[in-house]
């Protein structure tokens, strides 16, 4: 086991230099760290042991990013409180909190655990995930988490345990979960202000088989054995998984709308003639823009109108041709082939 | 970034706790820089309280054309502090040649003025003096008020701390409140007066973050008071519109909070008072904040205080024990002075939550 | 028949040309039937081979042809190439159109048209403006999809916080006295088109549209009336709310809604007093008789006849005027509980105009549009349309630094309209202006698009002032306007805000701003030292 104190009178090591020295150290094979800190950040990090022993570490006064990139095999416990960040990438290391962790806890942890006895600050848990060759990451708090937690959360698992918090209206905060498109939030006690994306469903039995066997291990790691009774109280749990895609909302149509909120009849039903029909174009009857009438002083009777009719609109009648209007588009070919000008086009 | 903190006390404390709390928090700036604001003095200037004092670092020049300008208004000196400088080489530190602390007796006209009077008589001398050093580019006024002491300096925290004696404890430099930030500025160029904690007649804002609704915020409070100048920060804004609410409109500070972050139209119009907070929204549109921002302010009621932006984007932790209150960026800051004390206790603001520390230590935590 | 003299019309002098392919017609006589203008016609020709042979006797062969005429002629609105089954007609732009020239020669009259300026000339500023400020690192960007935003606008008078004489008792802030009118809108305001100058359909789809996004979707859009009345179902309705009532120099339909006021459940959103518009700036309304169809006549009070609104109000002939006696009548019939706002054409008298309104001692104006000069209308000259007016950009920015000057932004809200969504992005350009200082934009033209206008920017149908609109938009004939699909469109509309919501959300996002950014002209950058210098932001390159 070895001691760092990263603060000698007034002199303060670097994050780099004591980083360095725990470096070197590993590379000779140590593999206990207890380390008096004075705010160094990235304190157990991307390390991995050189001997065939797990590295544990022991922590005071740590900075930002406690356990940051953490591996198999490395177990950190903080005395007391830690800053933003703890467990930021976390690919496998067990990190102990015995305090409070600051903003942004378990930051894109995709393995390991991450255990915190007190509270977590916002954003904790956001896009968490997990990778299905390995075993889900696992976020446990004791009490409760910051604002927008567990935001774009992609996988994993989070159990946020409410202690102490029975007036708190949320213990994940306020909107909380958005974006949130895998993994499992469990939580025990009051939660309002989620995002819409996400529904809060009651636990089923593997639910309870798993925070049974993984709350005896969190509480023992935070050394508050005492608490499992009441926390494995399961009437107060809940669990947050994303909604299926299909059950986000459809829109209801604007005509739907029309026929059950709108005028009878329309807006200008009492102004204006119009049953609703739509018009295409070139169509007959009342949506001609012109119609064609007959003058049967100037008719020789040639029939070429009645021949060239593109809709066979033209029909004749005891030597009278007359126009179906529910044929007629109002072309006015009839109009045009008539030697005579026996046909006018009139305005509809 | 910057790191900010923000301590209050029952006993007098030195500047070098400041530099103590700030220490552990390094990594979260960039070493460029060190300032503080001391309210409620005590040691040497324990017994001038009611009296201006005034903060500056200047040029020879700049150090005679100050003491004309204060002649010449009619204030005398009464007593005058200077740090002791260690000349030692090698200092990151880029120091002015004079640093001043001055206690004045107010002009003999002024002898029976109200409150006011000598308000509007200090905040027009201190535009007066620092429009003087600019003009001939002599140096920088930083604090012209009773019971208010001013350091500001380019460096790193640590060498300014050596360069003017500051890591020893001492009694005479003592203060209840202290107000510390470390690095330089913002995102501008290197002026020390874009170096928070900025003051304004009794009020001492510092922020950690970026007010990306600066030049909205400028626009508009550019003509709300003579004393919004300068503006060589975005953080400043804060503390303008601080002053503003709170002092000239005389609002509960609370609408402090409805000011900078209001809360959204949908939430507003649930609430009883949806009426005056719709008319706040609206009026003081200029005056939103919409970046990240916390910020920790001193009232002229000796209040501390403590306000985050609306999605809670920047770190900080209020720590307490019986004596001290502790406002800071990193929780390891506290760590460092208040090793002791009941981390159960400690108060991790909310994005709509404005902390108020009173005079007696007793800690309101007011939802908006 | 052909011209045969020369200074007859021929068919080239005409703006659009009809390619006609004999080969692939059915003569079916669907183009012809569809077209509106009356443009084409069936035509007998009469051909003789070219064969010699003893029995050559001339062919007679029908065909489509264009008509040659001031009155019918082809505007190019492609409704014939629409309906072919073959693709055997078109219009084709004739770039050596002398049709104005010859309409102004044989007529002695100026040239009407609709729609909005053809001469452009100038370049767009807002495309020459960036959105510049993309959060890097100094504050973070946002989600567009997933994070929050509030697109919400204040509507009605602003006062400034010493004016509003809080009072503060135990903590708490209390009012003291009445305040005007204040509401919180979308930033998009369906800008007023009236009743006449689109079809019933046209405007019954807007209606819906309004109500729709405000009932189902959440989104408090509002629509502005026009001058030309309103049905009385509407007034009478719980959807008045949405609606802002328009009074301009004619004060058309203003009988009815008086008449209605009894019954009225609710307020309406707004009243806009239009002084003038962008694309005729000085210029009154006008609808042509051939518009003013019998419920237009009814719900106006007028008979069938050319509408032409005055180009002032008559009786207000100062600002000091309009402010006293308009805002403060339209306030009162209101019962001072519905924001007044005003409409101004961009011009170089419009700063003028708001710097008078800013001192409003009575608190009576709620709101200042200004409409620019890429403005579309239902009827203008064609001088008016193409010579006169103001781009909105840099008049609304004086206005808004007009206001930074006094310290008094914000106080009365500004909205800007006029070309927006010309070269396609409406979101955009929507964006820059409320950068630049706007509150909100309006717009008729994106409506108009969104409903099937299929006029141009150059040149292309811009016949709304002749009541032949193909797209059953801008007319009041039954056979065209019930072309129109009043679902369709109130389904487009909707759908088409919808996209414009998440647009903004899609560059406010990346500035890192959650609510709108009024005034934030720091977001912006533009490639034009020219602009830079006058809107005062910043030059990039």
């Amino acid at each position: 086991m070895i001691k760092i104190k990263a603060l000698n009178n007034n002199n303060r090591m670097s994050t780099q230099e004591l980083l360095q020295t725990i470096y070197d150290r590993i590379e000779e094979g140590e593999t206990e760290f207890e380390i008096e800190a004075c705010g160094q950040h990235d304190i157990g990090g991307a390390i991995w042991s050189k001997v065939d022993k797990p590295l544990s570490f022991r922590i005071k006064n740590p900075g930002q990013r406690v356990g940051a990139m953490g591996m198999d095999g490395v177990k950190i416990v903080v005395e007391g409180s830690a800053p933003a960040d703890i467990g930021w990438l976390n690919s496998g290391a067990q990190i102990v909190v015995k305090g409070d962790a600051g903003d942004t806890a378990a930051h894109c942890a995709a393995g390991g655990k991450i255990y915190v006895s007190g509270r977590v600050g916002t954003r904790s848990g956001a896009l968490m995930k997990h990778d299905p060759k390995f075993e889900p990451p696992q976020f446990w708090v004791l009490k409760n988490t910051g604002s927008f937690s567990f935001e774009f959360m992609g996988g994993g698992i989070a159990v946020i345990c409410g202690y102490g918090c029975d007036e708190s209206e949320s213990v994940l905060g306020n909107r909380s979960c958005v974006g949130m498109v895998g993994g499992t939030v469990y939580v025990r006690g009051n939660v309002s202000g989620l995002a819409s994306c996400v529904q809060q469903v009651k636990l089923d039995k593997f639910d309870k088989d798993f925070l049974k066997s993984g709350m005896v291990e969190f509480l023992k790691e935070i050394e508050k054995p005492e608490l499992e009774g009441e926390l494995l109280e399961f009437s107060n749990w809940t669990k947050i998984i994303p909604l299926p895609k299909e059950q986000k909302e459809q829109k209801l149509p604007v005509a739907e709308f029309k026929k059950t909120e709108w005028f009878e009849g329309g807006l200008f039903g009492d102004l204006v003639e119009d049953n609703g029909e739509v018009f295409k174009l070139a169509q007959t009857g009342e949506a001609r823009l012109r119609k064609p009438v007959w003058n049967p002083e100037k008719c020789i009777g040639c029939d070429l109108c009645f021949n060239n009719c593109p809709n066979r609109a033209i029909t004749k009648e005891d030597l009278k041709y007359v126009c179906a209007d529910n044929k007629c588009i109002g072309c006015g070919i009839c109009a045009a082939v008539c030697p005579r000008n026996a046909w006018d086009m009139i305005n509809a | 970034m910057c790191r900010i903190g923000a301590i209050k006390s029952k006993n007098k404390l030195h500047p070098s706790i400041a530099l103590k709390l700030m220490r552990s928090q390094q990594e979260g700036h960039d070493d460029s820089g060190f300032a503080f604001v001391m309210q409620d003095m005590g040691g040497l200037f324990e017994n001038y309280k009611d009296l201006p004092l005034l903060s500056m670092a200047a040029t020879v020049e700049g150090t005679r054309l100050a003491e004309d300008i204060l002649r010449e208004i009619g204030f005398t000196r009464v007593m005058q502090w200077s740090p002791n400088i260690n000349h030692q080489k090698g200092l990151k530190i880029e120091a002015m040649p004079n640093y001043m602390f001055e206690v004045v007796q107010y002009p003999k006209s002024y002898r029976h003025a109200t409150k006011e009077e000598k308000e509007e008589l200090l905040i027009d001398t201190a535009i007066r003096l620092r429009k003087t050093l600019e003009e001939t580019n002599s140096g920088f006024i930083y604090s012209f008020w009773p019971d208010t002491l001013t350091l500001k300096e380019i460096g790193s925290p640590k060498d300014i701390g050596t360069y003017f004696d500051l890591w020893e404890g001492n009694k005479d430099l003592t203060s209840s409140i202290i107000t510390a930030q470390c690095r330089q500025n913002t995102n501008y160029d290197i002026v020390r007066y874009a170096a928070h904690p900025f003051f304004l007649e009794g009020y001492t804002g510092l922020v950690n973050g970026e007010n990306t609704f600066y030049e909205k915020n400028k626009y508009y409070q550019q003509r709300l008071y003579k004393g919004y100048m300068g503006f060589e920060s975005d953080s400043q804004c804060l503390l303008y519109t601080l002053h503003y609410i709170h002092k000239i409109l005389k609002w509960p500070i609370q609408y402090f909070k409805h000011t900078i972050t209001p809360l959204g139209y949908d939430e507003i119009i649930k609430r009883e008072d949806s009426e005056i907070l719709l008319r706040i929204k609206a009026s003081l549109a200029h005056l939103e904040i919409n970046g990240p921002n916390t910020l920790l302010a001193v009232t002229p009621e000796k209040e501390l205080i403590c306000v985050c932006d609306s999605k809670k984007l920047r770190p900080i932790v209020i720590g307490r024990d019986k004596d001290t209150v502790i406002m800071t960026s990193e929780v390891v800051g506290i760590n460092d002075l208040l090793p002791e004390r009941g981390i159960s206790q400690d108060i991790y603001p909310t994005e709509h939550e404005t902390v108020i520390v009173k005079d007696d230590l007793t800690v309101e935590r007011w939802q908006q | 028949m052909a011209a045969v003299k020369i200074n007859e019309l021929h068919k080239n002098d005409l703006p659009w040309i009809i390619e006609y392919d004999e080969s692939k017609c059915i003569q079916c006589g669907k183009c012809v039937a569809a077209c509106s203008f009356n443009a084409i016609k069936p035509e007998v020709e009469t051909r003789k081979s070219n064969s010699i042979t003893s029995k050559n006797k001339p062919e007679k062969v029908l065909v489509i042809k264009q008509n040659i005429s001031l009155e019918n002629y082809c505007h190019g609105c492609g409704m014939c190439a629409n309906v072919c089954p073959n693709g055997a007609i078109r219009a084709i732009r004739n770039k050596d159109d002398k049709y104005s020239v010859a309409y102004r020669a044989n007529k002695a009259d100026s040239f009407k048209k609709g729609g909005r300026s053809n001469l452009n000339t100038e370049g767009r500023t807002l495309d020459k403006i960036k959105i510049g400020r993309i959060s890097q690192m100094t504050d973070p960007s946002l989600d567009a999809t997933r994070h929050t935003f509030e697109l919400k606008t204040p509507f009605g008078r602003v006062l400034s916080p010493e004016k509003l004489n809080l009072e503060s008792r135990e903590g708490k802030l209390f009012e003291t006295k009445t305040l005007p009118p204040n509401r919180w809108i979308y930033p998009v305001i369906f800008g007023d088109m009236s009743i006449g100058a689109v079809s019933w359909r046209m405007w019954e789809a807007m209606a819906i549209a309004t109500a729709y996004l405000n009932e189902v979707m959440g989104i408090p859009i509002r629509m502005c009336t026009g001058e030309g009345g309103i049905p009385t179902r509407l007034l009478k309705s719980r959807y008045v709310k949405y609606m802002i009532l328009q009074i301009a120099s004619g004060h058309f339909g203003w009988n009815r809604i008086i008449k209605s006021m009894p019954e009225m459940t609710e307020d309406p959103a707004g009243i806009l007093i239009k002084i003038g518009q962008g694309a005729k700036p000085g210029d009154g309304g006008l609808l042509l008789a051939s518009k003013v169809a019998r419920y237009v006549q009814e719900i106006r009070g007028v008979p069938k006849a050319d509408l032409l609104s005055p180009p002032t109000h008559q009786g207000l002939y100062s600002i000091e005027e309009s402010v006293q006696k308009m805002f403060l009548s339209m306030n009162a019939a209101f019962k001072f509980k519905v924001p007044v706002a005003i409409k101004v054409a961009a011009s170089a008298t419009s700063v003028s105009v708001y710097n008078n309104l800013l001192r409003d001692p009575y608190n009576i104006v709620g709101g200042f549009f200004i409409d620019g000069l890429a403005a579309g209308t239902g009827a203008a000259h064609e001088i008016s349309l193409n010579h006169t007016g103001h781009p909105i950009t840099s008049k609304l920015r004086d206005c808004y630094l007009a206001a930074v000057h006094q310290g008094r932004q914000g106080e009365i809200p500004l909205f800007a309209g006029g070309g927006l969504g010309q070269t396609g992005s409406f979101a955009a350009d929507a964006f820059k202006l409320i950068c630049l200082g706007a509150n909100g934009v309006f717009t008729g033209r994106m409506l108009m698009e969104i409903a099937g206008c299929v006029g141009s920017d150059t040149g292309k149908c811009n016949a709304c002032n002749t009541g032949l609109c193909p797209a059953g938009i801008a007319t009041q004939d039954s056979c065209l306007a019930k072309r129109l699909d009043v679902d369709k469109v109130a389904q487009n509309l909707v759908n088409y805000i919808l996209a414009t919501d998440i647009e903004l959300k899609k560059l406010m996002a990346p500035v890192g701003c959650s609510t709108l950014p009024i005034g934030r002209s720091d977001a912006l950058i533009t490639v034009d030292k020219h602009i830079s210098n006058r809107l005062d932001i910043q030059y990039s390159c």
